[in-house]
């Protein structure tokens, strides 16, 4: 039995007074506060993974308590092996997205709230807290900037005069953990800026993959190519791109399409033709230098 | 002398009104409006620029000459290569719109940039980003003010903790050249600062404007920015609001404790409570530099 598109919007109300009254708050209040305390191993108690698993108990109870036969996967909560996403409604969350940025107070940390059914996400609701934007969809019901629906303005999508988020992520060795993924990473994006490769009009880097999925979404990124993020930091932000026409295919070539928990995605704005938005897809997997390689 | 009569306060807050009330409103109105743009060296060049930077260099131009009529004024759209100085005398030295591309692509971090510069100094700093409305100013000795409210950054360098190479997030812009041994140099340069060999720092993001980052290093939200090839109207105002912060601006390349404000090359660092670290943190860096950045 699949959710109609009524019982989809209730749940993106409700995810959207989520993040609002109860999540948001505890975000902004804790940014850049706790640097101290990070990554003092010693310290038996990290401060940010307690205000992390802080917010995703908030945010199960209250899960619990309003869709108590929905499944629930949350970051910090997730066990490597036996966490997988079945056919049932299940919410696949972040409590904090940008955890550096979360450290560092600079204004790119959110939360992430997404909702996947048969696999495929159909509502997500991402709040930054610091700049005051909710970005917020459901299948059927259109996305949404603050309330307003958002618009992507129609104009044409070509990869050399585009720009692209681009992250460096957390993995930063040239092969040592058995894979060229960081190598990989920083060939592709030598061939996109470069002038002999696609010489792309620039790339932005704002350290959270959320904000990133929801600014290709309202069409200020034109594109924004990952590999090693997980689920919940692209579940909310799939659904809210989808809605406001954009699509997701796999971050390597020829993926077109790839599961939620594939780790490697490539996401393309609307405010153009399918064909336009492919072409753009199969010039950008011409420029990616080997196979990023998540799962063994 | 005519700089020992002036109230830099005074212009400061001249400055502020012209960013916020005049040109504000135009880069909100037009951004992500203009479809035609040129380059300035071919058409599938990267350095757009659009008739709306030349309408408001224009306006800026208008205005600060009916009120300092004797200042000299250099803005990005007027510049002349090889016959524009910069010189003792006071002088407006400005970038209309900061982050052109961000601007033809609606990407919400194009600013105005507005400086003035006495004896090559940085002594007055303006940026104005009117998608976030925020507004970040300075005046010599006069400390540092957010949307016209004092901004209390000896606080905040308290709350940031230490400042060390591997726990900052670094700015880093790829910029518009796309070959030869200045891109080839900042490549590497990414790479050793991302790589656990390396700098190992926590992260980098691209904003796509020197203005705005530098702004975001006085806010407190980044550690530094290395970037080389931007020009003195990108960095001016900027710098003048670093240095109230305790922050400051070296050369790209190593060694260069002392640099003037058309460089072309620059190393921002904020302010942090021990002086000492500041230059460890400088040195640290410039151990990452590979190779050296050569703009004459």
């Amino acid at each position: 039995m699949a959710l109609t598109k009524q019982q989809l919007k209730d749940i993106e109300t409700h995810l959207v007074e989520l993040a609002a009254k109860e999540v948001g708050p505890i975000i902004k209040e804790k940014a850049g506060t706790l640097f101290e305390a990070f990554d003092d191993k010693a310290n038996q108690v990290d401060l940010v993974t307690a205000v992390d698993k802080k917010i995703e108990a908030i945010i199960k109870d209250s899960l619990a308590k309003q869709y108590p036969d929905f499944k629930f996967i949350g970051e910090e909560t997730f066990q490597p092996g036996d966490t997988a996403i079945g056919k049932e409604p299940t919410f696949i969350i972040d409590p904090i997205d940008g955890t550096t940025n979360f450290i560092h107070g600079y204004p790119y940390s959110c939360t992430s709230l997404g909702l996947v059914e048969n696999g495929i996400p159909v509502c997500g609701v991402v709040f930054n807290p610091h700049l005051d934007m909710m970005f917020h969809a459901s299948a059927g019901n259109g996305a949404f900037l603050n309330g307003k629906p958002i618009k992507v303005t129609e104009r044409d999508l070509t990869l050399q005069q585009s720009i692209l988020a681009l992250e460096a992520g957390s993995e930063r060795s040239s092969g040592s953990s058995g894979d060229d993924n960081f190598d990989i990473k920083q060939a592709t994006y030598k061939n996109l800026l470069s002038d002999q490769g696609a010489y792309i009009h620039g790339s932005r880097s704002c350290g959270s993959a959320a904000m990133n999925m929801c600014f290709v979404a309202a069409g200020k990124l034109d594109a924004y190519w990952e590999g090693g993020c997980w689920a919940w930091d692209v579940c909310a932000g799939w659904s809210i791109l989808t809605e406001a026409g954009g699509m997701v295919v796999g971050g390597n070539p020829n993926e077109w399409k790839v599961p939620v928990d594939d780790r490697c995605y490539l996401a393309v704005r609307g405010g153009c033709t399918e064909p336009m938005q492919k072409k753009f897809v199969e010039n950008f997997w011409s420029q990616v230098a080997g196979k990023l390689k998540y799962h063994w | 002398m005519v700089q020992s009569a002036l109230d830099l306060l005074s212009i400061e807050k001249y400055l502020c009104e012209l960013a916020q009330k005049h040109v504000g409103p135009i880069i909100k109105a037009k951004s992500g409006t203009q479809h035609t743009y040129d380059a300035k060296s071919g058409s599938r060049a990267v350095d757009i620029v659009t008739a709306i930077d030349k309408q408001v260099e224009k306006l800026i131009w208008d205005n600060v000459k009916q009120k300092y009529p004797e200042f000299k004024f250099i803005g990005e759209e007027s510049y002349v290569a090889g016959q524009t100085k910069i010189t003792d005398e006071p002088t407006f030295i400005i970038d209309p719109i900061d982050g052109t591309t961000n601007f033809v692509h609606d990407f919400p971090f194009s600013c105005t940039s507005l400086g003035l510069a006495i004896n090559k100094e940085p002594v007055v700093g303006v940026i104005y980003n009117p998608h976030l409305d925020l507004l970040v100013s300075a005046s010599r000795d006069n400390g540092m003010r957010v949307n016209g409210q004092d901004f209390d950054f000896m606080a905040k360098k308290h709350e940031m903790g230490p400042l060390h190479l591997a726990k900052s997030v670094v700015a880093l812009q790829p910029g518009s050249a796309r070959e030869g041994p200045n891109f080839t140099t900042k490549m590497k340069t990414y790479e050793k600062l991302l790589s656990c060999d390396g700098g190992f720092v926590h992260g980098f993001r691209n904003l796509g404007s020197s203005a705005m980052t530098l702004a975001y290093i006085c806010l407190g939200y980044l550690d530094s920015y290395w970037d080389g090839g931007c020009y003195a109207w990108d960095v001016c105002a900027g710098w003048c609001i670093l240095r109230e912060t305790g922050g400051r601006i070296v050369g790209a390349n190593p060694g260069e404790w002392e640099v003037p404000v058309d460089n072309r090359t620059y190393l921002a660092v904020r302010g942090c409570e021990n002086k000492q670290e500041q230059n460890e943190y400088i040195e640290k860096f410039w151990d990452c530099v590979e190779g050296k950045l050569n703009y004459t």
